[in-house]
């Protein structure tokens, strides 16, 4: 397909489904990011949209459909969530994103604990990088790292969450509603760190957003998810507000 | 301005949380001094307190594997039967090899551990039930291995009749003995500090009492992690097992019954919540020790046993509804 002079995109997802014990949670999901972009995934609830990033993050093998990244193609032995995240892939869940009863750096390094002599902590070097990558992101507000996350407010802790994604997403980073159980400051605080991190490092970013203010001031393009199929999609520059609820109720 | 202050509360709720931190410990001070006050000397002796540290490593290490399973927000309530099951496979261990047999005592504990871990992160069954099967199951496989009968270990000096199976090991029956088996469990108290607190695997069993689900989607293998922590667990359970052996210089069926319970109880006693993700080595020593000198306590003050237990229950659910943040609890199950 590929004529040599367009590079493949840096992802790319064609026709992937998935059911649960026959229920479709997904029927057909297509779509490509280009490095440095954000595209949104909008949709209803129950459309497929976290299924269909499960499937980008490794979280669930596609029952059928293919998954390209740099036009090769992830085999189903493949598909595993270490191993996306060893090429780069990394997801904020809406709700799953942290253990509440373990500190920042400790959230940070989750599934990476970096170890001395195999088998101990080096919480040194955990706290430093914590530092580090709350500094790239501007985040002033997570002072104390010794606090169990729980103790922290909404804010602090999706910083910390997208810190993580951040940190270890050299390719791509996944947000699921991100800014959904967040005050209008800490909405915009999580906007700024993902243009900056954009604008600075080139990351590319998928999100998923109800909220269809925030997919206009962030999303390159804007991907509509109904009834499992992914039905549209959307140039920020070219669409309307309107248009996009009526392409979310109705798939038109 | 005098409105302001007498509405204060008394103390701030994060003074509250530090007070909630210490109950363990001033659970154990008023418990001293209570059977102190009761008993005088006949509690407070030297040879008293020489006695407590003998009793206390068995509970304390059963406490330590207890607490590894807790932390994760799953329960062991098989360690009863695993260390009976364990004791005496290390006394036939030392039947077949000699000293170094004991190593398969805890073996076999490890063994009956992995065991637990596998059915419940393969056949994904609660642990409660699966340790209580477990608890079931090797009771009666001790019992048949057994048939019934103890091994003992002697000290070489008196010659065992032709019926009873015993080994001579004077090694491990001072080994039971104040003050080895004091240094023993303090040694084990310090290796497991480290590996609670240090460990990356120490860390992973609070991560996984905290939020498992979080673990799995950032691809860490729960199944392989929760079968180590139930084989850690029963590794413990097995070295508890050589220190019972040692401390009642017989491996019997009996070893054990209903042990798994003070277990449970001393991490509680410790303030460590039984949902999972929090913990503290400390204080489950200090719950072990607790319940220890309670029991001891009692006894010497001519309480009889059942109502011994009785007061041990009534203090267990006492400790816990003072240590437990109960507006941070909204489903009781």
């Amino acid at each position: 397909m590929n004529n040599g002079d367009a590079a493949p995109p840096l992802l790319s997802v064609e026709n992937v489904s998935k059911s649960f014990g026959g229920v479709h949670a997904l029927r057909s999901g297509s779509f490509n990011l280009q490095r440095g972009e954000v595209v949104t995934i909008v949709g209803a609830n129950g459309a497929g949209k976290t299924t269909l990033i499960k499937l980008v993050a490794g979280a669930h093998v596609p029952d059928s459909g293919r998954i390209m990244i740099n036009g090769l193609e992830v085999l189903r032995s493949e598909h595993s969530v270490a191993n996306m995240r060893e090429r780069g892939i990394e997801v904020v869940y809406q709700d799953l994103a942290l253990v509440p009863n373990m500190t920042a750096p400790y959230n940070l390094f989750l599934g990476r604990i970096p170890r001395k002599w195999g088998i101990f902590v080096d919480e040194r070097k955990m706290r430093i990088k914590t530092r580090e990558v709350l500094d790239k992101l501007n985040v002033t507000t997570v002072q104390d790292l010794s606090r169990p996350i729980s103790s922290m407010s909404g804010g602090q802790q999706q910083s910390i969450a997208i810190g993580r994604a951040i940190a270890w997403g050299k390719e791509i980073v996944i947000l699921d509603e991100p800014t959904a159980a967040l005050g209008p400051n800490e909405t915009a605080e999580v906007e700024r760190i993902i243009r900056e991190v954009r604008a600075r490092h080139g990351t590319s970013f998928i999100l998923i957003s109800h909220n269809l203010d925030q997919v206009r001031r962030l999303a390159d393009r804007i991907i509509v998810i109904h009834h499992g199929v992914t039905s549209r999609e959307f140039k920020r520059e070219e669409v309307t507000s309107d248009r996009l609820v009526k392409a979310i109720t109705l798939g038109e | 301005m005098t409105d302001t202050t007498s509405r204060r509360p008394l103390l701030t709720p994060k003074q509250v949380d530090m007070l909630r931190d210490y109950v363990p410990f001033v659970a154990i001070s008023l418990v001293i001094l209570l059977f102190w006050a009761i008993s005088g000397d006949r509690f407070m002796s030297v040879r008293n307190w020489t006695f407590i540290a003998q009793q206390t490593p068995v509970l304390m290490l059963l406490a330590f594997a207890q607490l590894i399973v807790i932390t994760t927000g799953s329960i062991d309530i098989s360690i009863g039967s695993n260390l009976a099951f364990s004791a005496f496979l290390a006394a036939l261990g030392m039947m077949w090899f000699g000293e170094f047999g004991l190593i398969v005592g805890i073996l076999a504990g490890g063994l009956v551990g992995t065991v637990n871990g596998l059915i419940i992160s393969i056949l994904k069954i609660p642990s409660f039930v699966t340790t209580l099967a477990m608890l079931i199951i090797m009771r009666a496989v001790v019992i048949i291995i057994s048939d019934g009968t103890s091994i003992y270990v002697t000290d070489g000096s008196i010659s065992g009749g032709t019926n009873i199976s015993s080994i001579s090991a004077p090694w491990l029956l001072s080994l039971g003995q104040f003050p080895a088996i004091f240094i023993l469990a303090a040694t084990v108290a310090v290796l497991m500090w480290i590996f609670y607190e240090k460990t990356a695997f120490g860390q992973q069993l609070r991560a996984l009492g905290g939020n498992e689900k979080v673990l799995r989607l950032l691809g860490t293998n729960v199944t392989i992690v929760k079968i180590k922590v139930f084989a850690a667990a029963g590794l413990m359970v097995g070295l508890a097992s050589c220190v019972n052996l040692a401390r009642a210089g017989a491996a019997t069926p009996q070893a054990g019954l209903m042990i798994e319970l003070d277990a449970i109880a001393a991490v509680a006693l410790g303030g460590t919540p039984l949902t999972g993700g929090y913990g503290s080595v400390t204080r489950t020593i200090i719950g072990a020790l607790t319940l220890a000198i309670v029991r001891n306590g009692l006894t010497i003050a001519g309480v009889p046993p059942s109502w011994s237990q009785v007061a041990l229950g009534v203090l267990l659910i006492t400790a816990i509804s003072i240590s437990l943040n109960r507006s941070k609890v909204d489903v009781v199950k």
